[in-house]
């Protein structure tokens, strides 16, 4: 049985429902907090993320040791980028019985201890201020521990104390301390996840990150404590040494490590499950008809095991081993699907690759008007003259002596043109501005081209301008 | 109107099937990258969010756009206020005091830093979900299988211009990024720059990286289809202008002979579209006074005729030939003068206007219009200087550009009062090894203490405007000793002053700095010098070390 080159109109709705279901798949991996059953059915499905369950498990032990015993944990995860590291802490959180505390913070928001401390009183706020996750029973005895902040600062009556309930309100800096030493005696156990990690440990004295872990290393696991857990996430590798000595001596010094799929099957597997997925809507599972299912997963088959298909995708796995690559790389691979050409082809995944992967610096460079290309012909000759640097006015020189030399100038420029495509070139940061330019009027600003010598001999021969040819074969 | 729509997205069809298939499951950061229209770019993608949402089921319940200039948003406080007023369809009213969305009154503030912006996201997402379950509430019987599942709504941030966040904004550039997975609520952002993505990255891979769209750069044929399709008939018969219907295909002609003339230089469909604007209503002046004498000519003749001849007929061929033949020298003009808005569109189609009737007139008599004299005209502001300010810019100019050892050989003068022998030829650059010299003209001014400025307007002063002055006193017997009297005048200090408040020079040296002569340097260019010396017969080629 042959695949189809053109589809017949009637299975272009199951074609649509087809590029939806796998642009839902991929925005369920992507998405940080996909539906626990649809996570579930794509963990099992994975292989090759053996280092991701151990680390799961063990993170898993040591979270419940903080919910159900009490216990102060600390704990790294660390992996590169996108090796599934986020994921790996809401799964895990998931599973979580009893609700704890979620304190979230990023590095990448909170750049100093100030707004991270206001951002967990804020978290704190919200989790303990409504009565959703309170405990009934716990009300009545622990309701000074659901307004922290009134324990903090004693000075502040009721009505004020009652005021700071509300999110708006927000302790102040010298309170830091108390407010996470307080963190244990909240009703329900905490868990602080930080994001970036290494970010917080550049902040000054390391304030946060040492009352954190000193916390939790003072926990006691007893009637009074609750149990808090720090989850710092991190992609650096030497962050533990990035953190005081009085950090370090509090942190229990427990890595967890997490990988990215450690083979090439594993990828595949990986971009097969993605090609067909399993998970559909009701509404998609109308137009699902039989006739198209065994098309497409003929169609995906001999796509996958296409040898150009499979080299791509080595190729990609050997550069990287983000799965978001490949998750990108697979999207664009749904979006150019039409009723043209209805399944993935060996061209499309070799243009995505290019699109998505590595890209080339400038890949416009032909298209650029006349002035421009002329332009950087120029700024090619002053380059070759030994001087990296150059002014619109060197550049312009340049562009007149040609014009003056060769009679057979295609365009007679003048008026502002030259003047606009240089301009332009700055704007796309074709040409970027090396010295400072505050006191120097435009025409003399220090420019440096960053486009290869190459790159625009293959440009110029694109377009096939044979004087701008000729002119840019005398640069040597 | 569909039709215009239509014409909008001629030559981004893939842009919009592929953007709009995506935001169906959207990655959580978009990537659009047009390196030639990112404003027009910007505009489909407006016109491709209205779209979505109107057929998104659930409508602008279940999702809401917002887009923002990130030229106009130059602080982190605009900015998130920007986003959150456009995703909550809020406007501020004068009247209520420009309040920003809040649920209540007198709530937080959501723009006091990024944790802030992220609680505002928050807030609008319940505030969204609330407002949807009280409509799902109302229309429960008659919409029941087509409800969009779950009550979660979806975000969609775009930030154009998106480069500016890197030098305005660059410690939001990650958390935006980032946004989805810091906000933990379906979210998509997207960016839209001229730009490429690798020029923006933040270092260290702190963004993750986004899901890339390449705007292709149009073709010439597609940029002349879609300026031809985008002629909306603004006028009819009653009152025929230039937007005619029948005029239709002589603009088609007028267009592509635009586009062939003007898309070497620029290939931005906006700018081809601006120059369009400016040229065609005089390029059909002559059709529509000719068509304005035919229906006055006939209802003057007959006058219950009926209205039958005060149809616009679409112009011959031979009419068309005799109108490009008028115009077509001027569609560079307009481009040259339009393209870098050295004049703005009605100004030049005032100032390029036709003669009336030119149709009507013998091909001969029709003068072709010299075009509007270039209204940056170099000699503009020197016209009001004084003689010796004159003087004292080219001398200027010559410190700013010569070497100052080359002084004394340009110009020293013996006791024989000859001039001292020039250096006879341009000294042979690769004797040395290592790069060429370049011309300090093209390298731009050095600064020189004003001394030095003195020196050598004296010596300008003694070569050329000797003659000029009335006899020297008698007491000055040494010669040259008058000139430099000149030189000392408090006149020349003040011109001195004068120029560099006007910035014809400037000051490079702190004004407070006491020791030490002041050091300047040269703000005008070779072409402006050039000319000022011309008017003071020097003949500044000869005074300068590198020759022209």
């Amino acid at each position: 049985m042959h695949v189809l080159e053109v589809l017949p109109p009637r299975l272009y709705p199951c074609l649509n429902s087809q590029k939806r279901a796998i642009l839902r798949t991929l925005q369920i991996s992507i998405h940080p907090y996909p539906s626990y059953e649809a996570r579930k059915e794509r963990g099992d499905d994975r292989t090759g993320l053996e280092t991701n369950e151990v680390a799961l498990q063990q993170l898993y032990d040591l979270i419940s040791g903080t919910v159900n015993r009490g216990e102060g944990n600390s704990c790294l995860i660390l992996g590169p980028r996108g090796s599934g590291k986020t994921r790996l802490v809401e799964r895990c959180l998931l599973n979580i019985p009893n609700k704890p505390i979620i304190l979230r913070l990023s590095g990448w928001t909170q750049h100093s201890d100030r707004l991270a401390m206001r951002e967990i009183a804020h978290q704190l706020n919200q989790q303990t201020g409504t009565t959703i996750f309170v405990h009934p029973d716990d009300v009545p005895r622990n309701i000074d521990n659901d307004y922290p902040d009134r324990e903090l600062n004693p000075f502040l009556d009721k009505s004020v104390s009652s005021m700071l309930v509300s999110s708006a309100s927000l302790p102040l800096s010298s309170h830091l301390p108390t407010l996470i030493s307080a963190l244990p005696t909240l009703p329900r156990p905490t868990i602080v996840i930080l994001d970036g990690f290494d970010l917080f440990s550049l902040h000054p004295r390391q304030s946060l990150l040492y009352c954190l872990l000193d916390t939790a290393q003072s926990c006691h696991s007893g009637a009074k404590s609750r149990g808090l857990a720090v989850v710092g996430i991190t992609t650096r590798v030497d962050t533990v040494n990035l953190l005081e000595k009085r950090v370090k001596s509090r942190f229990s010094g427990r890595i967890l490590r997490t990988a990215p799929p450690q083979d090439l099957e594993g990828w595949i597997e990986v971009a097969k499950a993605t090609l067909m997925p399993r998970v559909l809507d009701e509404n998609q599972e109308k137009s699902y008809n039989e006739e198209w299912k065994s098309l497409w997963n003929m169609a995906i088959e001999k796509f996958l095991s296409d040898r150009s298909v499979t080299k791509a995708l080595n190729e990609t796995f050997s550069i990287t081993r983000d799965i978001r690559m490949l998750n990108k790389i697979m999207a664009s691979l749904a979006l150019h699907l039409a009723p043209t050409s209805p399944f993935p082809s060996v061209s499309q995944i070799k243009a995505t690759v290019l699109s998505q992967r590595i890209r080339p610096r400038s890949p416009f460079l032909h298209t650029l008007s006349y002035p421009a290309l002329c332009l950087l012909i120029a700024s090619v000759h002053v380059d070759s003259t030994g001087h990296s640097t150059f002014t619109f006015e060197m550049l312009h020189e340049c562009f007149y002596d040609q014009l003056r030399t060769s009679l057979s100038a295609p365009v007679q420029v003048n008026g502002g043109s030259i003047g606009m495509a240089f301009e332009y070139l700055v704007s796309v940061k074709l040409f970027t501005c090396i010295a400072p330019s505050t006191g120097v009027a435009k025409e003399f600003v220090k420019y440096h081209s960053v486009v290869a010598r190459e790159d625009v001999k293959k440009a110029v021969d694109k377009t096939g301008q044979i004087n701008l040819r000729k002119w840019f074969t005398k640069a040597q | 109107m569909e039709d215009v729509s239509e014409a909008h997205y001629i030559g981004y069809e893939e842009l919009v099937t592929d953007l709009s298939t995506l935001l169906t499951y959207p990655p959580p950061f978009i990537y659009i990258n047009d390196p030639i229209s990112p404003r027009t770019t910007s505009m489909i993608v407006d016109s491709i969010f209205e779209k979505f949402i109107e057929e998104f089921p659930g409508g602008s319940s279940s999702i809401r756009a917002a887009k923002v200039n990130a030229i106009s948003c130059f602080s982190a406080r605009l900015l998130y206020d920007s986003i959150l007023n456009s995703l909550a369809s809020w406007e501020a009213q004068w009247d209520d005091g420009c309040a920003n969305w809040n649920i209540e009154d007198d709530g937080p503030r959501w723009n006091e830093n990024f944790d802030g912006f992220i609680h505002g996201l928050h807030a609008l997402c319940a505030y969204l979900q609330d407002e949807k379950a009280r409509k799902k509430g109302k229309g429960k019987q008659k919409q029941k299988s087509t409800e969009y599942e779950g009550d979660d709504v979806r975000l969609i941030i775009a930030i154009e211009r998106a480069e500016r966040l890197k030098d305005n904004l660059p410690e939001l550039l990650v958390p935006l990024t980032r946004l989805a997975e810091l906000a933990r609520i379906d979210l998509t952002v997207i960016f839209i720059s001229d730009v490429q993505w690798e020029d923006i990255r933040p270092p260290l891979g702190a963004s993750p990286d986004p899901f890339f769209i390449d705007v292709l750069p149009l073709t010439k044929e597609t940029i002349t289809n879609r300026i031809c399709s985008k002629f909306s008939y603004t006028s009819d018969d009653l009152e025929p202008g230039p937007y005619h219907p029948s005029l239709k295909g002589l603009y088609s002609h007028f267009i592509s002979v635009l586009c062939d003339v003007c898309f070497p230089f620029t290939n931005d469909p906006q700018e081809l579209e601006y120059i369009a604007a400016a040229r065609w209503p005089g390029f059909v002046q002559p059709v529509l006074d000719e068509h304005r004498r035919k229906v006055t000519s006939e209802s003057e003749n007959e006058m219950n005729e009926g209205d039958a001849g005060s149809t616009l007929h679409p112009p011959t061929e031979d009419v068309r030939m005799r109108l490009s033949r008028i115009f077509n020298s001027s569609l560079n003009s307009a481009m040259e003068e339009l393209y870098p808005r050295l004049t703005n569109a009605t100004e030049w189609a005032s100032a390029n206007q036709p003669k009336s009737d030119l149709l009507a007139k013998p091909p001969g008599e029709v003068m072709k219009r010299g075009t509007l004299g270039s209204s940056l005209d170099k000699d503009e502001g020197m016209k009001s200087l004084s003689r010796m300010s004159k003087f004292i810019l080219v001398a200027a100019f010559i410190a700013s550009t010569n070497p100052t050892k080359s002084d004394l050989r340009m110009f020293g003068r013996g006791l024989d009062e000859k001039k001292r022998k020039r250096r006879a030829t341009k000294a042979t650059g690769k004797t040395k090894g290592g790069p060429a010299k370049i011309p300090q003209r093209l390298v731009g001014p050095v600064q020189f203490p004003l001394d030095r400025l003195l020196a050598i307007l004296g010596a300008l002063l003694e070569e050329n405007d000797v003659e000029s002055r009335p006899p020297a006193p008698p007491e000055y017997t040494i010669p040259g000793e008058y000139t430099d009297m000149e030189t000392g005048r408090i006149g020349i200090y003040s011109s001195i002053m004068k120029l560099t408040s006007m910035r014809l020079l400037h000051r490079m040296s702190h004004p407070d700095r006491i020791d030490g002569p002041p050091a300047l340097k040269c703000g005008i260019s070779y072409d402006v010098a050039l000319l000022l010396a011309k008017q003071l017969d020097i003949p500044l080629n000869d005074l300068m070390w590198d020759p022209i």
